[in-house]
């Protein structure tokens, strides 16, 4: 690539070129300025020639042609360093208003990175740069260490007006008015002289002008002098199409730009070309030319050569303690080192770089050793720019630019601005060779303390990162992001907000959130501090819910979020608001059509389990199952299927999550639903096709719904969202015409400022379903879009007092209440009750019986009709023509039992029909739902066993633990449930319960008998049918001596459900007993958990069955001690056995006899039968069924554990006389006795256990019902002991 | 600090978890079962690359990543390497494992191996049966090449293979 | 002193970056941090500069900035390792080592099944052990 043709080429050929300087007569310039120009500006356009062919030999002879040339044309006043103050307001108003105009046409949204790294540098690095570099160069021109702004040339120019002109030349260049450099010997005083006679045709003839020029030769030689004839056109002013002079003319001077130089015509023009051509090709470039030989000579004569090279080493040496200044010493224009600079740059100026490049070596050698810091950065420099220029060895030049600027930076103050024109210079180089990266880093370096400065330097280095390849983004990101800091700091407003934006299309969408916050809250600021109020706002929303910041942080940027829209005045609406933000997927919509709901808790259930609960109510099952609007279909039309059914005065209830994402609590009010109504169903359609359009602008949309709420009612929610909560928001509309109601979404005021909308339909999930767009937009419709009925009663309905805790077993009476607001009348009500278990429906009549008394056993109650008040759980009918309507409410009596411990949560559900079938609901249901925490009361167990004393015998053993931590209960009675059983005390109950209470955790356990009944006999036809009851109280006498009875409802239910509740696998076992235990707190130290203390209690235990051995019971009768003398013979004892077979059907029953002999033997098979017992208790099941039975009757099996020891110790033993096994039938329920006899021969106690006991029921009968229960058995003898003693 | 988990225990934790997925959660979906255990290794894989690739300069290529997958991580999981890797060198690679330890101690009833040399072009259902059931338990490691691989920055897909037992190999086809 | 340290993952999304200064200078320590990626794609980019450690995790002095060093760290799976510090003669040998330590926990940090892949690592055992490894490569790098 040819250096000349890059940005840095270009501007070299620019900058660094031959000066003249120009002294000229106010005259002179006074004929230009008819043309609106300085004659300097006047002679400007023809100073640069692209093609001026002059011939050019090096100083060692080489010949060369120069084609493009320039001159540099400065007023002599100009010819000095440019005031700093007056340079640095210039481009700071530069940067203004380019800021300004940039800004204008960048409102636009941010820049799309990948566009501009597609752009060249030249779009994306504004032009006002190049202007700024231009001008920072400038500032630095004029300075007395480099010769290449020294004038090589002084043109004067003199006006055929003045008299005596040749004394004008004479007093044009006088020494005072000269610049300093001439002056304080920078440069050579003598400068060669050219001098013009400017002659204006408009004011006369030219004859007097040559006069002049005739003299002039005479005084200052032909060559030097030339004729300038200007505005020559005399009549009107001419308009130049193309204008030379536009381009220079900077907007300042007042005349525009056609009518410049509008006397000059073109014979004019081409004079003054001419004039500057051959000023150029005739007298500049052969003086340089010719200066450049001089000092080449006397530079290879002084400097080359070995000897000189010494010489002036030690020539060096000795000057060098005069050299303390920081500048080095002062070289005046003909010290060797001056001459040898100007000689290298003229010759760079001329393009005789390798006679520059070696000047510049040899100089700067010198300067380094002078410790001449700032000419030796300036040779640097140009040694750097030379090399550029020759394109060789881009390292050294490279070096040498960082040599310099180092050193000029080292030089402090007054070396900055020429540190930054060698920074700049060092850059363009850079670039030129696509070395953005460094470049970035020097523009970095050259910053500078000038806040301004460094900020547009920041800038430029940020966009070398983006065009460097590969480029750094995040380097541009983090580089626009300083810069725009700077403009901030010295409030180049428009600047910072210009950077920080492209800065943001390099944070955008990442997840360097703080950066991110940053830099939108700060545009945020600058956008408010612009006054422009809603960009700002855009910015600040991207910031607000962000939770990742800490909690100082959000504070801020609320706080200003809320100043910039306190300051915009007007109540900020916004349509995507974050603030707080909406959880779409918590949103619920709850509203009432044929369903209803009397408790809140009653909508959160499942839809499924109501429906389920309603089945058998609701009229046909399909309708319940299915959508329930077939049902009436007839009366809707088709369209108006899809959406749902409220009726008018009653609320819609949209419920939803608002989450404050913050740290900090928020100030929410005003939250209320955005609706809309229209009146007749076929507006539909038109809000249909809006609703598409709702997109664009949410927000008026929603504004102008906000307000018509003539047709509905909305209601308002204020809350305080604490940082970093979450809170379920219920809103309710209510309708108050039939028509349709959409609603829309919903709207907010964040702490009262800005107004928030949410729409719902377009936040909703799976939206963006492709295809299936159309489709869901319609489900969509069909949840926020309600068509309103004419309004209908609805029941209200209420359970008091329910309890929220209760004991386990605790028993209310409770009250169901339900009321008809409006004044139409509902009729045929239906109830349905989840848990029969726990709450049942009571009797009209028992509304008014006080409680608990009613359930006290009247002394004149026969059994009454048990069976017929335990209904089974199906739909409880209110009786006909009940109706509720008016103010007048129904009241119904409900029994309330704790059946267990735990959370229960009862669920009803009545039904009821519209009285006037013309509305498009025919029935409603109302919905209860109760949730009831009970808690372990008293923990009731029971264990029968058949008693060892007598036949039909039983001993019941209750275990009872206060599983409460505080109450303590009496417990008050016990009564058994069972066919032809009853249940007796076996101690006073003083003895069993002392303290006539149980205290908290206190357990205790006591014994009852339970025998047959004396009405069994009278019962004995209807067995089946109905159990018998008997109650024992647990009370002493003396308090009052009423008894529960069990007998009458509800306990009577409850009793049936716990039955029902507790199955075990034999039912229909005539023998199986239930114990219901009544108890009552003794005394209620208030928990405060409790609204009112439990008054009664009931515990239920069921299916204890007696025949626990099976069908056959038996038991030996015999004497326990007897005395004998044996010394007369052996002793015979007759015995007798009872067996009782209480099975439905005969039994066959055979009894073998073990004679002690067989005994070790058999006893052992028995024991291996017995010491499985205990496993079976561990829960191993086993199926066979004999050891079933073993588990049936284990406790008494576990009572003859001890059997085995006794029996292998074999004591003496005895022999069964008679027949060692006995057949017989026992008939059902029928008692039988067999004798037995056994003879001793030793006094001592015997154990006659050892005999089998086998029984077979017939297969068919009542045992095949169910399989578990064992058709026949074996079992074990009793142990039954006797003591012979030897009598005296 | 290195910690060691017994063999035995990494072995029936594998079986009870395939065991879970495809007879419990998702019994009659075998394929969700496969990928939800393929994910499970994927996610083991991903972290064990992780830990394992700590102490080693970056892969250059794929082929390096997969030399790793054969040596060092394989003898971490499983005290061998891998013991014949074979690619055609567009982005596929074989890796095999003559007796790979999670089958080594599962078996084939032997009616079926004899059933399918009787005649093995009609696949009697059982043998299927016991294909199915190992290609269940081979997904797991599937997961684990895969998400060590996707770790390291290579998105493939894993396949293994169980023509010839106890020998099984591993197909990955690695993303262009 | 260790000024900043910072794990970045494979989509050059910050996981975990943790200050140890009292001043307020987070927001800096981002930008820094973040640019610091620039560095570290250039050096696995065109790895000349890093002639013989080749492929290397230890990415070496990214950049000096202002007044601090950013040392990169680049593990096997895409993730960088950022440590700014300000003193000034740093031994390798100690940033290595760091790094080393700190990958240690960084695996063990990501292996939590709990942990979700790409996501920040919000594991307060983790911070503590960065916190410990960074006094310790402070104390390493006095004596």
């Amino acid at each position: 690539m040819d250096p000349a043709t890059t940005p840095l080429g270009q501007m070299l050929l620019d900058e660094i070129t031959p000066v003249v300087m120009l002294l000229s007569t106010p005259s002179v310039e006074q004929s230009c300025l008819k043309n609106g120009l300085s004659f300097l500006q006047t002679l400007r356009p023809f100073c640069s020639f692209n093609n001026i062919d002059v011939p050019v030999r090096t100083a060692s002879d080489q010949p060369y042609r120069l084609h493009k040339f320039k001159l540099r044309l400065f007023y002599a006043s100009d010819v000095r360093k440019p005031d700093l103050m007056v340079a640095k307001e210039q481009l700071k108003q530069v940067i203004t208003e380019a800021g300004d105009k940039m800004f204008s046409d960048s409102r636009s949204d941010v820049p799309k990175i990948n566009h501009e790294l597609s752009s060249s540098e030249h779009q994306n690095t504004p032009s006002w740069f190049q202007f700024l570099n231009k001008e920072l160069v400038r500032v630095a021109s004029f300075s007395d260490h480099e010769a290449f702004d020294h004038p090589v040339i002084c043109l004067l120019a003199v006006s055929s007006k003045d008299e005596q002109p040749i004394n004008r030349f004479i007093d044009l260049f006088n020494a005072n008015k000269l610049p300093s450099l001439l002056n304080d010997g920078a440069m050579d005083p003598k400068i060669s002289k050219h001098y013009l006679l400017v002659h204006d045709n408009q004011d006369g003839p030219t004859d007097r002008a040559s006069k002049i020029f005739t003299e002039m030769r005479n005084a200052f030689g032909t060559i030097d002098c030339s004729l300038l004839c200007i505005n020559s056109s005399l009549d009107a002013p001419i308009k130049h199409q193309d204008n030379p002079w536009a381009l220079y003319i900077t907007d300042a001077s007042p005349t525009p730009s056609q009518d410049l130089a509008c006397f000059l015509n073109i014979d004019d023009i081409n004079e003054i070309k001419n004039l500057m051509q051959d000023l150029s090709s005739k007298h500049i470039i052969p003086n340089m030319e010719q200066k450049i030989r001089v000092l080449n000579q006397q530079v290879s004569a002084t400097r080359k050569g070995f000897k000189n090279q010494i010489k002036n080493l030690w020539w060096r040496k000795g000057k060098e303690d005069g050299a303390d200044s920081l500048n080095g010493p002062t070289y005046n224009f003909n010290s060797i080192e001056s001459q040898i600079r100007v000689l290298g740059d003229y010759a760079f100026m001329l393009r005789d770089y390798e006679l520059a490049l070696s000047n510049y070596r040899l100089i700067s050698t010198d300067y380094k050793i002078d410790k001449a810091w700032k000419r030796y950065a300036g040779v640097q420099e140009m040694m750097g720019l030379t090399y550029f220029m020759l394109d060789q060895s881009r390292k050294e030049a490279e070096y040498c630019m960082e040599n310099a600027f180092t050193t000029y930076l080292k030089l402090g103050s007054f070396g900055q601005l020429n540190a930054t024109r060698c920074g700049l210079w060092w850059i363009e180089m850079l670039k030129a060779r696509d070395e953005y990266k460094e470049a970035a880093t020097v523009y970095f370096r050259i910053c500078g303390e000038d806040i301004l400065h460094s900020a547009v330097m920041l800038e430029q280095a940020s966009y070398c990162y983006l065009l460097s390849k590969p480029s750094m983004l995040r380097k541009y990101g983090f580089h626009l992001v300083l810069s725009g800091e700077q403009y901030k700091k010295c409030d180049q407003i428009k600047h910072a907000i210009r950077t920080y934006k492209s800065a943001l299309s390099v944070f955008r969408g990442t997840t360097w959130g703080y950066i991110n916050d940053h830099v939108h809250f700060h545009i945020g600021q600058w956008y408010a501090s612009l006054g422009m109020y809603d960009v700002a706002v855009k910015h600040m929303m991207e910031i607000l819910a962000c939770s990742h910041q800490s909690k100082t942080t959000q504070e801020l940027f609320l706080g200003d979020f809320l100043q910039i829209v306190e300051k915009n005045g007007r109540t900020f609406e916004v349509t995507k608001l974050q603030l707080p933000v909406i959880n779409i997927s918590s949103l619920k919509v709850v509203f009432e059509d044929y369903r209803t709901f009397g408790t809140p808790s009653a909508v959160n259930t499942k839809e499924v389990s109501w429906r389920s609960l309603e089945e058998e109510m609701l009229p046909s099952f399909s309708a319940a199952k299915t959508n329930w609007l077939e049902l009436q279909s007839k009366l809707i039309s088709k369209k108006d299927i899809q959406s749902n059914v409220c009726v008018a005065g009653e609320a819609v209830n949209v419920s939803f999550e608002f989450k404050n994402p913050l740290l900090i609590s928020i100030p929410i009010s005003g939250v209320t639903l955005v609706c809309k109504y229209s009146a007749s169903t076929d507006e539909v359609k038109s809000n249909e096709n809006e609703s598409s359009l709702e997109k664009d602008d949410e927000a008026d949309l929603f504004r102008n719904r906000s307000n018509d709420n003539s047709s509905f009612l909305v209601s308002e929610v204020d809350f305080l969202l604490g940082g970093g909560e979450t809170t379920m928001i219920q809103l309710s509309v209510t309708p108050r015409a039939e028509g349709i109601l959409e609603i829309h979404g919903v709207k907010w005021k964040l702490s009262g400022k800005i107004v928030g909308f949410h729409n719902f339909e377009l936040s909703l999930p799976n939206r963006n379903a492709g295809k299936g767009r159309r489709k869901t937009k319609h489900l969509q419709n069909e949840k926020f879009k309600f068509m309103v009925i004419k309004s209908i009663p609805k029941l209200q309905g209420s359970i008091h007092p329910l309890p929220e805790k209760a004991y386990a077993g605790d028993l209310r009476q409770l009250v169901l209440e339900l009321r008809n607001p409006s004044e139409f009348p509902v009729k045929n009500l239906k109830m349905k009750i989840s848990h029969p278990r726990f709450l049942i429906i009571g009797k009209q009549e028992n509304i008014r019986s006080e409680f608990p008394a009613c359930l006290r056993k009247k002394t004149d109650s026969v059994q009454c009709d048990a069976d017929s008040n335990i209904m089974s759980d199906t739909v409880f009918l209110f009786p006909e023509g009940t109706s509720v309507q008016g103010e007048t409410p129904l009241l119904w009596p409900l029994w309330f039992r704790a059946a267990v411990p735990g959370d229960i949560s009862l669920y009803m559900s009545i039904y009821y029909e519209m009285v006037d079938v013309s509305s498009v609901i025919r029935y409603r249901t109302l919905r209860l739902h109760y949730n009831v925490q009970v808690l372990p009361s008293l923990d009731v167990s029971f264990q029968t066993s058949p008693s060892q004393l007598r036949l039909q015998e039983f001993l019941v053993r209750m275990d009872i633990v206060n599983k409460t931590n505080s109450e303590s209960f009496q417990v008050y009675q016990l009564s058994s449930v069972g066919h032809h059983w009853e249940i007796s005390l076996l101690q006073p109950p003083d003895t069993i319960f002392p303290s006539q209470s149980l205290m908290a955790g206190q357990a205790i356990s006591c014994f009852f008998t339970l025998k047959k009944s004396r009405k069994f006999s009278a019962l004995e036809d209807n067995v089946s049918t109905l159990p018998v009851r008997s109650d024992v109280r647990l009370v002493p006498q003396s308090s009052d001596d009423l008894v529960y009875d069990i007998n009458i409802a509800p306990l009577i239910n409850f009793h049936h459900y716990e039955r029902l509740q507790q199955e075990v696998s034999y039912k229909g076992d005539f023998n199986a007993v239930d114990f219901v235990l009544i108890s009552r707190p003794f005394k209620s130290n208030n928990d405060p958990g409790f609204s009112d203390p439990p008054h009664l209690m009931s515990h239920h235990a069921c299916h204890f069955s007696i025949a626990s051995t099976g069908p056959i019971s038996w038991l030996i009768d015999g004497p326990q001690t007897l005395h004998h003398d044996f010394s007369a013979s052996f002793c015979e004892i007759s015995l007798k056995m009872h067996l009782y077979n209480s099975s439905g059907a005969t039994a066959f029953v055979r009894i073998d006899t073990l004679d002690s002999a067989g005994n070790g033997g058999h006893n052992s098979n028995i024991n291996v039968a017995q010491t499985t017992t205990p496993d079976n208790q561990a829960g191993w099941h086993d199926i066979t069924p004999a050891n079933n039975e073993l588990k049936v009757t284990s406790p008494k099996f576990l009572e003859n554990q001890p059997v085995k020891a006794l029996s292998l110790e074999s004591v003496s033993p005895y022999i069964w006389s008679g027949s060692s096994s006995t057949h017989l039938h026992v008939e059902a329920m029928s008692l039988a006795e067999i004798p037995l006899q056994i003879c001793v021969f030793s006094p001592g106690t015997y154990d006659l256990s050892n005999y089998v006991l086998n029984w077979r029921l017939p297969s068919n009968g009542l045992g095949d019902s169910d399989e578990t229960r064992q058709h026949s058995g074996k079992c074990q003898g009793y142990k039954h002991y006797l003591t012979v003693l030897q009598s005296t | 600090m290195v910690r060691e988990v017994s063999e035995s225990c990494v072995d029936s934790l594998l079986t009870e978890m395939v065991a879970c997925y495809c007879n419990r959660f998702y019994a009659n979906k075998p394929e969700l079962a496969a990928r939800r255990i393929e994910a499970i290794g994927y996610q083991v894989g991903h972290q064990l690359s992780e830990r394992y690739t700590m102490e080693r300069p970056r892969f250059t290529d794929h082929l390096e990543a997969i030399k790793f997958i054969c040596k060092d991580f394989w003898s971490e999981l499983f005290k061998k390497q891998i013991d014949n890797l074979k690619t055609n060198h567009r982005g596929t690679f074989v890796l095999q494992d003559n007796k790979f330890r999670w089958l080594a101690r599962m078996s084939v009833d032997p009616s079926i191996d004899n059933a399918s040399s009787v005649e093995d072009n009609s696949a009697p259902t059982p043998e299927n049966k016991a294909a199915q059931a190992m290609s269940m338990h081979l997904y797991f490691p599937c997961g684990i090449i895969r998400g060590a691989l996707s770790n390291l920055g290579i998105p493939c897909a894993v396949s293994a293979d169980i023509s010839n037992l106890p020998a099984c190999s591993f197909v990955v086809r690695i993303k262009a | 002193m260790i000024v900043c340290v910072a794990v970045v993952g494979h989509q050059n999304n910050p996981l975990y970056i943790q200050s140890f200064t009292e001043a307020d200078d987070a927001l800096k320590l981002h930008h820094i941090v973040h640019c610091s990626l620039d560095v570290v794609d250039e050096r696995v980019n065109n790895p000349k500069k890093s002639g013989p450690m080749l492929n290397e995790t230890f990415l070496g002095l990214l950049y000096p900035i202002e007044n601090y060093k950013v040392y990169g760290y680049l593990t096997n799976t895409k993730v960088k390792f950022i440590l700014v510090t300000t003193d000034l003669d740093v031994k390798d040998a100690d940033v290595r080592n760091f790094f080393r330590r700190f990958h240690a926990a960084y695996v063990d940090a990501v292996s939590n099944p709990f942990h979700v892949p790409g996501k920040k690592i919000t594991s307060r055992t983790f911070a503590e052990r960065v916190s410990t490894i960074v006094k310790s490569f402070g104390f390493s790098s006095a004596g």
